[in-house]
């Protein structure tokens, strides 16, 4: 039992990361579900392009 | 049609919230609440939808830290950066006292995935600390 199911690699670790925290974060700064759904919608792929293209920059660091 | 359903109950779930005055007492005993279960506070006062949401986003963080084999600080601990850790953790509140009966699970943080896991229980330790704020202001009438 070293990785839950949900988070088999660092990847998919990342995805219920970006997800929960999306959810947690409009329910605390947003009013009425439109507005929480566009700003979950928003908020994760925020997280998304921002780890990967972290990532991209530091790609060349890592050799 | 069912999204409009859910629309009303959010909107009919605010608004009893917001029938009620709220007192410093009540904002406080809201607080304890969020922070000992994560989610009860908001329950207290009436926010189904919120203290649902709270718990599955704080327990489900918290648990797959800890099941990444993620370290959960413990007090008094030498070195800052544990301490700082330490207060993280403590703001999952009962979650991060049952963490505690899981000893099977030894931190690995020598691994990625054991320190993603480190991450995650602080960040669910941090979103309820966040949860506890705003179960005050709604109970203290601060915040509708």
């Amino acid at each position: 039992m070293t990785v839950l199911a949900v988070a088999r690699n660092h990847f998919q670790a990342m995805l219920v990361f970006a997800f929960v925290v999306s959810v947690a974060f409009a329910f605390l700064t947003k009013r009425g579900l439109s507005e929480r759904a566009r700003y979950v919608l928003w908020a994760f792929l925020a997280f998304l392009l921002v780890a990967i293209g972290l990532g991209w920059v530091m790609y060349p660091f890592s050799r | 049609m069912k999204g409009a359903v859910v629309s009303e109950s959010l909107r009919a779930e605010e608004s009893e919230g917001d029938q009620a005055t709220g007192t410093l007492a009540r904002g406080v005993s809201a607080a304890i609440g969020a922070w000992v279960v994560p989610g009860f506070g908001h329950l207290m006062l009436r926010r189904w939808t919120s203290a649902a949401v709270y718990f599955v986003c704080v327990g489900g963080l918290a648990f797959t830290g800890l099941f990444m084999r993620g370290a959960v600080f413990g007090p008094g601990a030498p070195d800052m950066f544990d301490r700082l850790g330490f207060f993280a953790d403590i703001g999952a509140g009962g979650f991060y006292f049952l963490a505690q009966l899981f000893h099977g699970i030894v931190p690995d943080i020598a691994h990625a995935s054991g320190d993603y896991g480190t991450r995650m229980f602080a960040t669910a330790g941090i979103l309820n600390l966040l949860t506890v704020l705003e179960a005050f202001e709604i109970g203290s009438g601060r915040r509708t």
